[in-house]
């Protein structure tokens, strides 16, 4: 179809993104582009700063900073302040486009701001994507993607996914999370038809937008499909949804069967799915005719990649074009190479069945997720730490993080930092106050916490 | 009774103070009232007041004043 993603489209007249107000062909995306890509020029690479924003005007923006040849770094746009600043100061962007005035940036359109002391940095000709390893939670640590780790990973899964101009395909997850691009660039990818909507399954202007654009899929995180369940969605008659695809963490096996079987019934395909950001995200999925039979596995290698598993740890380790170039934590790393070489030590330990499926039976490194977003335990427990000047233990699994301090005023003050400063909703978290149970090397003991629970 | 029950289980699932459960409180209108919080909403509703929503009335619960219209479908009535 096209030679990138993000470029020479001869569709014309097709449909390539419809929001609530109208409809942009491919010809008027290919002219916005053009149009927008003209005021970030400055014959140099630069770092570009997306806050982002569920809109076609933020999808214009991201396409042309890419066409530009910039670097883009994407953010979620109701990002906490102090968060987003202390971001803006350690990586000193070129270019903002949001609505949110920073001090030291001059506008120089309707949200386009740009830095009024330029200095002039190094960033490697290839790289292309800045996406935070933690979702929204304003981790100052980037995942840094090249262009060919998008455009390889936009192709493998147009191919699984069988992709063409005749999807309408529903962006319903933020661009600032590697699920929701990898979405949008790969509908692009094939030439298909973007439905943008940011709306929630929970709310009735999201089936209302489905049902008359004739969404034929969408995309959801485990905590999506928990709606989907509550609302109903199994008893519905979708006609023209022929797919849908769940990634961002594990489904539990009983909603995948349920699911699936929904699929096998009314003739439509469940794609449950597996990947990181580290991987442009994708790296696996079940293949639909498999899925009843492999409900627990997170499935084969997508086309183009590879697993194995190290034969001392039993870490999954994926190869293939899309792992990223490295992370980036300052910005001198954005002058950076590749430092991976296409191996991305995945952090999960795994096993591998005789089909060749495979499946995650752990963590090397302590991690949750939480309604999507990838928690790091150690790292929370510090910040709290500091925060409360007190021992503090983080524990949990996907559905729910727990964390243990030894007062009742800690307990307050940890609850109003991790809604303010992780934007975790409570339900997502409990708060224990009760001495910390250690082991006897005086190491934090979290097994006992767990069973505490039990 | 039912108007304090219902009241208490939006104060408790949407983490907000009591006073700001008013008739025009909206789905989306404050943060705390996002699809996350709906959703623990609903299942605190379903709860104290043993009942099962079913998909519209979900889906139609935009306002506090709608709740209510809604739970009287399910005979529980607000003065």
């Amino acid at each position: 179809m096209s030679t990138v993603f993000y470029e020479n489209w001869n569709l014309g007249d097709r449909p390539a993104v419809v929001t609530l107000e109208r409809t942009y062909t491919y010809e008027e995306l290919n002219t916005d582009i053009e149009v927008f890509g003209k005021k970030l020029q400055s014959g140099e690479k630069e770092l570009v700063v997306l806050l982002c924003t569920h809109t076609y005007e933020l999808l214009v923006a991201y396409l042309a900073a890419l066409r530009a040849g910039h670097a883009v770094m994407l953010v979620s746009g109701d990002l906490d302040i102090d968060l987003l600043t202390t971001i803006m100061e350690r990586y000193q962007p070129k270019w903002i486009i949001g609505s949110r005035k920073l001090a030291g940036y001059e506008q120089v359109e309707v949200s386009v701001w740009r830095k009024s002391s330029s200095k002039t940095l190094m960033i490697h000709p290839k790289l292309a994507v800045l996406l935070s390893t933690s979702g929204t939670t304003g981790s100052q640590k980037f995942v840094r993607l090249s262009y060919e780790n998008l455009q390889s990973n936009a192709v493998s899964i147009v191919s699984y996914l069988r992709l063409d101009e005749q999807q309408r395909g529903l962006a319903n997850l933020p661009l600032s999370y590697s699920y929701g691009l990898s979405i949008v660039n790969s509908h692009l990818e094939a030439g298909a038809t973007i439905l943008l909507t940011d709306e929630s399954v929970m709310a009735k202007s999201f089936w209302v937008f489905l049902n008359e654009q004739r969404a034929t899929s969408f995309g959801g995180v485990p905590f999506t499909y928990q709606m989907l369940q509550r609302i109903g969605f199994l008893k519905m008659n979708l006609p023209y949804l022929q797919m849908f695809t769940q990634a961002g963490g594990r489904l539990d096996d009983r909603l995948v069967k349920l699911f699936g079987e929904y699929a096998e019934d009314q003739g439509k395909q469940f794609f449950v799915m597996y990947g990181q950001t580290e991987a442009a995200p994708r790296m696996s999925y079940i293949p639909p005719n498999r899925l009843l039979e492999k409900e627990s596995s997170i499935g084969i290698a997508i086309p183009g990649g590879t697993f194995c598993l190290d034969p001392n740890t039993s870490e999954l380790i994926y190869k293939g074009p899309n792992v990223m170039m490295g992370y980036a934590e300052s910005l001198e790393d954005l002058a950076k190479g590749d430092e991976m070489n296409g191996v991305l030590p995945t952090g999960d330990l795994a096993t591998v069945d005789d089909d060749g499926f495979y499946s995650i039976t752990g963590r090397l490194k302590r991690f949750v997720k939480l309604f999507g977003l990838r928690v790091n335990l150690d790292e929370v427990e510090r910040k709290l730490e500091q925060e409360l000047q007190n021992a503090v233990a983080c524990t949990g699994s996907d559905d729910r993080m727990i964390v243990v301090v030894e007062s009742e005023p800690s307990a307050t003050i940890a609850k109003a930092y991790l809604e303010s400063a992780y934007q975790l909703h409570k339900s997502s978290f409990r708060i224990l106050v009760e001495e910390i149970p250690r082991l006897s090397n005086g190491k934090m003991d979290y097994q006992a916490i767990k069973d505490g629970l039990v | 009774m039912n108007n304090q029950k219902l009241q208490s289980v939006f104060t408790e699932a949407l983490g907000i103070d009591a006073s700001q459960v008013v008739d025009d409180l909206t789905y989306n209108s404050i943060p705390e009232w996002d699809s996350i919080a709906h959703m623990a909403l609903v299942a605190e509703i379903d709860d104290q007041f043993d009942i099962m929503l079913d998909t519209d009335d979900v889906l139609d619960m935009s306002s506090y004043a709608k709740a209510k219209e809604i739970l009287s479908k399910y005979d529980i009535e607000f003065e």
